[in-house]
């Protein structure tokens, strides 16, 4: 009886560090991708690389302050050689679970002239924040990112210009303004 | 007071010892048992009954192979770590890169939409 409760305990703690359910359609894709990066941390392995993080490493120490209250990252990421080779309908259930209750898409890109669509959403419980995903498609590429746990915002702005990404510059809408005037 | 003083002379006087009394000093003090040198613990080790022995080389063992385990697993978990940290990392990246990507595209969208209007 009490390894029966343990299972449940554990299974419902590593539900709850994945905030979505991968459709099955999806987890074929890695057949057909050229390039997949699979990485599922839940909150044991978190809590394992956050005490290798160094505070003498801008990057780990950034991601120190990111990390610190998270359940759970999940990233699936398919690079395709050709266009087609998956569909709005293999993504379609993961999108309907970002229409659930909870979820708020503050950001909803789509250019049928591009072929992309992206979606950044953020998920609430009792009014405070719980997760947040990101579900990109672009012809050739197929980005999910799901996190569960408390995100601060400012944190998430911390991720520019670390981790080899470069800062938004305030100056580059001025410069392409002078560019076009030019 | 006299008598007092003749007394107190003859308790003082030097008295020759009895016959043999060096002899029998001597010989009690070689009988004493001496301090056991290494050699000597050492003899008294094997001279231990077998299991007294037994038991103490078998805690030293347990000894020495705890010490290695806790080693080998300290090495382990830093092996796990380091690779938890990497994945993290990488993950973070992703995290990274897709939210600037986004970001680009709105400011595109909104230089071009105020540039049409």
């Amino acid at each position: 009886m009490r390894l029966l409760v343990s299972l449940f305990v554990l299974t419902a703690c590593a539900a709850q560090a994945q905030l979505l359910k991968i459709p099955p359609a999806l987890d074929k894709l890695a057949d057909k991708a050229e390039e997949v990066t699979d990485v599922t941390l839940d909150p044991a392995t978190l809590g394992l690389a956050s005490k290798f993080l160094s505070d003498n490493d801008a990057d780990e120490k950034t991601a120190k302050k990111v990390v610190s209250g998270l359940k759970g990252i999940f990233i699936r990421s398919y690079r395709f050689t050709n266009e087609g080779e998956y569909s709005d309908a293999d993504v379609e259930p993961l999108r309907a679970q970002l229409r659930n209750p909870g979820w708020n898409c503050i950001v909803n890109v789509r250019s049928k002239k591009n072929k992309e669509n992206t979606q950044v959403c953020f998920y609430s419980e009792n009014g405070k924040s719980a997760g947040m995903a990101i579900v990109s498609a672009e012809p050739k590429e197929l980005t999910i990112v799901s996190i569960a746990g408390p995100i601060d915002p400012e944190h998430l702005g911390a991720l520019e210009g670390q981790f080899g990404i470069p800062k938004v510059s305030p100056d580059a809408k001025q410069t392409k303004q002078d560019k076009k005037d030019d | 007071m006299n008598r007092f003083e003749d007394e107190l002379r003859n308790a003082l006087q030097r008295e020759r010892p009895p016959e043999g009394f060096a002899a029998r000093v001597l010989a009690r003090a070689a009988a004493e048992p001496k301090p056991a040198g290494a050699w000597d613990r050492l003899k008294d080790w094997f001279r231990m009954p077998v299991v007294a022995r037994a038991a103490l080389a078998g805690a030293l063992c347990l000894l020495v192979v705890a010490g290695v385990q806790y080693q080998q697993r300290q090495r382990l978990e830093r092996i796990r770590g380091e690779a938890a940290k990497q994945q993290l990392l990488l993950a973070l990246r992703v995290t990274g890169s897709n939210l600037r990507a986004v970001h680009d595209k709105v400011r595109e969208l909104s230089a071009s939409y105020s540039d049409a209007q």
